[in-house]
């Protein structure tokens, strides 16, 4: 009975998503190209097919209140890459091959923002609003969403809430899950209809207004424009975007809280977001000392530049406002350091996250202070709260894995493309779901010709990096599947 | 005056002991709990609960003036001072030994909103203490710190080392700043009140009272230190050793506390932020040299255990502690904790009682402070309308006393033989436990 249930659930998904998928619609009928909305009918026809037979199959089971830790597991999992698979179908209409049209869809649910696209002048706009609308979708989550919007998911919304949100904690505004749902969704969507304005007042057309929001509040990074913020040329702009991409890259629960609530010192007195503040602003220092000195920047230029790519790298959105990648050394270590970050737990960016960052840095401190008072009893604490010796283990776990999966990746990819910049960086910048690297694969590069296999792993990559890794080293459990099946 | 007990533990005999003689005391226990001791005081005996409306209406608790609620349990205690409550308005004195229902009922909403059946004072004797002991270790090398007219004048006690210049000097001789007075010396353990031809000895114990500036001033010239107590090591953490790490952390102090209890270090730990939480025990002599805990400016033992209190006590001052400030528990033990060296020596039960006799001493009159363990007081009282301006030097007191402090108006005085009294004056005066009663009827007879 549990292979019905999960199909039900994914059947409510994909009904649902067969309805997101016409936005793209209605956009181009506004655009006057009505020839363009048939990649968005069909695949949103696919979506419905494939929900009513999934429901079909899965009539028997309509209660989702009883919901396993290991089915939600699933459910989260096989939400994301099919979403993504639907996603890629309007692609497919504009001429890309399927595995790059996966890819590139990956690229958009997972907000990394890595592309294969060479060439934007090929795409017409409604295009990229739907790369865009991929971001935004899945800055917040794709089942935080469903849980906002569905009322199916009102109880067993907990379970894969928690599945698919990331960070340590389960920090909850409300104690009804899906008004906490719908809470994060409004604060997410009041941002970026704020910063539509900002932008459009700054003097960006209105189209490039919208579709650059789209990807800065979900951390994303696709630009339709082919030098992304760099394009522009337009310092207020890339001063906007710092700003919203600094809200993306912390805490919507806080952010809720400040912004909706009026609670003003909820948001500064948390020790995450002023480690993330505190990161930011020493980075940026540093990295405009060094673009001042080394690459003959002007000081407001070296200033903008470095507060910005410090802050869309350490928020995985992989905007660029100069080409990094042709940056010095010194600049570039920077600049990858902080893709091994990542933005704070509960925020829309991926990598490692602020938090656990702290904790470990935390953890190592006490195994110092250990070694001098030996019978010292040293908790460690996080916001003035001793961390449960679980969560630690969970976090410190958390690290070894990435570092480990880091790694294998890397290697592998190394050996498939004969470069080890791509390799590592490459993989850092996926499964932190950044986006660009350094070399070929820069923000001003592509991922277009990179060998297929490289392009299978990083799709891998985006997906684990995306949900925090445990949904899919669970499935490698035997008794994960063997579980489901009874 | 009436007063109404209810509990036979060490306290409520304290209590008893020290007033049996000028108050009609009456004592109601719970049955079969009751000490020999008891009996050798001069008050009523009841057996029954104080939560029982019954036995307070047959012992007419109705004309009582303060009833004391010190029993061994915080429940039992606050249910005799709701119910006596319900007879007539009488004061109530509650005791309590939890943090939990001490915040619950000392708030200061509570104060606030206070209505008939309310509670109107509780004592918890270890708040009280670690109060006592903070103001103590507050102040380098001094072995008593009081407060007198709210901080404007002090009380500190000082123990005459080798390198003293007031050795064999005579209190007259000794160029003392203004404004610095000694009520009191203590030697060889007996407390007296000197002359000005009295000389100082070697390892007496010297009180001196003065406003704040002289007496900084005196400890600069004469105790030669100037340095400010940073580090505090603190063995025990019960709830005063946890109370006195939070409030020595919020005075930025460096702060180790030693525990024994695991689970205990883990609570400690989690909710103390600065303080360094150490499993182990006090005595463990490795520990204690390994984190260097008599290095610290003051050392503080306050575990609940007095053997063991004195046995740390003892071993950190063999490894060259500066100060050393020991709880202890049973009031028999305070004297032979002095006696074999312990610097500093607080009780809760002092601490409690002072509080308690200052609800008890008739009208412009209390106690601010017992010193020696109880041996001396520092009186407060207010010079009655009658009374007619006098020099101090013609005073023809009845008893050995010291005017410490003259408060007139906002002004506060340190004086001499040549100041004069007027009425209204409110006085500090340091006199001995058996004069305090002649030194009051002196100026209210």
């Amino acid at each position: 009975m549990k292979r019905p249930l999960i199909a039900s659930a994914l059947g409510i998904v994909l009904l649902a998503f067969g309805g997101i998928i016409l936005l793209p619609v209605i956009f181009a009928c506004i655009d006057h190209e009505y020839s363009e909305t048939i990649p968005f009918v069909v695949a949103s026809a696919c979506s419905l097919a494939l929900g009513f037979f999934c429901r079909w199959h899965g009539r028997s089971a309509r209660n989702f209140d009883l919901l396993r830790r290991t089915e939600a597991l699933l459910i989260v999992t096989l939400t994301w890459v099919i979403a993504a698979a639907i996603g890629a179908l309007p692609y497919l209409f504009f001429g890309l091959n399927p595995l790059d049209a996966y890819f590139e869809s990956v690229s958009g649910f997972t907000t990394t923002g890595a592309t294969i696209l060479t060439d934007f002048s090929l795409y017409p706009k409604v295009f990229f609003f739907w790369r865009s609308l991929t971001q935004w979708l899945g800055g917040m989550g794709i089942i935080v969403l469903f849980v906002a919007i569905l009322p199916q998911f009102s109880v067993a919304g907990r379970q894969i809430f928690f599945a698919e949100a990331p960070g340590p904690s389960e920090d909850k505004i409300t104690p009804r899950i899906a008004h906490t749902a719908k809470a994060l969704w409004l604060i997410y969507l009041l941002l970026t209809v704020l910063q539509i304005l900002l932008m459009t007042f700054a003097g960006l057309p209105f189209f490039d207004a919208l579709c650059n929001s789209l990807t800065t509040m979900a951390a994303g990074g696709f630009s339709p424009h082919p030098q992304s913020i760099m394009g522009y040329q337009n310092p207020t702009i890339t001063w906007i975007v710092s700003l919203f991409m600094l809200l993306a890259g912390a805490n919507f629960a806080l952010q809720y809280k400040f912004f909706i609530k009026g609670k003003f010192r909820s948001l500064l007195s948390n020790d995450e977001f002023r480690f993330y503040l505190t990161i930011i602003t020493l980075f940026s220092v540093l990295l405009c000392f060094f673009l001042f000195f080394t690459q003959n920047y002007t000081f407001s230029a070296s200033l903008r530049d470095s507060v910005f790519q410090i802050i869309s790298i350490i928020t995985t959105t992989g905007f660029s406002s100069a080409d990094f990648a042709l940056w010095a050394v010194p600049a570039q270590a920077i600049v990858f350091a902080m893709m091994l970050i990542g933005g704070c737990a509960g925020s829309a960016g991926g990598g490692i996250k602020v938090v656990r960052i702290l904790f470990v840095g935390k953890f190592l401190k006490r195994e110092i202070d250990q070694i001098v008072h030996p019978k010292a009893i040293l908790p460690i604490k996080l916001g003035g709260v001793t961390v449960q010796e679980d969560i630690q283990r969970q976090m410190l776990s958390f690290m070894l894995f990435y570092v480990v999966l880091m790694i294998f990746s890397g290697l592998v990819v190394t050996i498939i493309e004969h470069d080890a910049a791509v390799g590592f960086v490459g993989t850092a910048a996926t499964i932190g779901n950044v986006g660009p690297g350094f070399g070929k694969i820069g923000p001003m590069g592509s991922f277009g010709f990179l060998h297929p296999a490289t392009k299978i792993i990083f799709i891998i990559d985006m997906l684990v990096g995306r949900l925090e890794l445990i949904p899919f080293l669970a499935m490698f459990c035997p008794d994960f599947w063997s579980l489901n099946r009874n | 005056m009436d007063i109404l007990i209810y509990g036979t533990t060490e306290i409520s005999y304290l209590i008893a002991s020290r007033l049996h003689q000028q108050h009609n005391i009456t004592i109601l226990h719970d049955p079969d709990e009751l000490s020999e001791k008891f009996g050798s005081l001069d008050a009523r005996i009841v057996e029954g609960s104080g939560g029982d409306l019954a036995v307070l209406e047959q012992i007419e608790a109705r004309k009582t003036d303060l009833f004391i609620a010190c029993s061994a349990l915080d429940e039992a205690n606050i249910i005799a001072c709701w119910t006596i409550k319900k007879i007539a308005d009488i004061e109530t004195i509650c005791f309590i030994g939890k943090a939990s229902l001490y915040k619950n009922f000392s708030s200061s909403t509570h104060n606030r909103y206070h209505v008939r059946y309310d509670i109107d004072s509780i004592i918890w004797p270890e708040k009280l203490l670690t109060k006592d002991i903070f103001r103590i270790i507050s102040v380098p090398e001094a072995l008593d710190v009081e407060y007198l007219a709210g901080g404007k004048a002090k009380l500190f006690e000082y123990r005459i080392k080798e390198d003293s210049a007031m050795i064999d000097t005579s209190i007259m001789d000794c160029k003392f700043p203004k404004n610095v007075l000694i009520p009191g010396i203590t030697r060889e353990g007996k407390l007296f009140i000197p002359k000005g031809s009295t000389t100082i000895h070697l390892h007496d114990k010297v009180f001196f009272i003065g406003v704040e500036t002289a007496l900084e001033t005196l400890a600069v010239d004469f105790f030669k230190h100037d340095k400010k107590v940073k580090n505090v090591s603190i063995i025990g953490g019960g709830s005063v050793g946890y109370m006195l790490a939070e409030k020595l952390e919020r005075t930025n102090k460096k702060v180790k506390l030693i525990e024994q209890d695991p689970e205990r270090c883990e609570f400690l730990a989690d909710s103390l932020k600065s303080t360094l939480v150490l499993q182990g025990n006090g005595t463990d002599l490795e520990l204690l040299e390994s984190e260097a805990i008599a290095a610290a400016d003051a050392c503080i033992c306050t575990t609940n255990n007095d053997e063991k209190n004195l046995l740390c006590s003892l071993l950190i001052k063999q490894l060259g502690a500066k100060r050393v400030v020991t709880r202890v528990e049973n009031i028999q033990n305070y004297e032979l904790f002095e006696r074999v060296g312990i610097d500093v020596v607080v009780s809760p039960k002092a601490s409690a009682l002072t509080e308690v006799l200052n609800r008890v001493q008739v009208q412009n009159v209390d106690v601010l402070a017992l010193i020696e363990g109880g041996k001396g007081e520092v009186l407060r009282l207010t010079i009655p309308d009658t009374f007619k301006e006098l020099q101090i030097k013609d005073l023809k007191l009845s008893a050995n006393a010291i005017i410490g402090v003259i408060i007139r108006g906002h002004q506060v005085l340190i004086p001499n033989g040549d100041t004069s009294l007027f009425p209204q004056d409110r006085l500090k005066i340091f006199t001995m436990k058996e004069d305090s009663d002649k030194i009051k009827e002196f100026f209210f007879r």
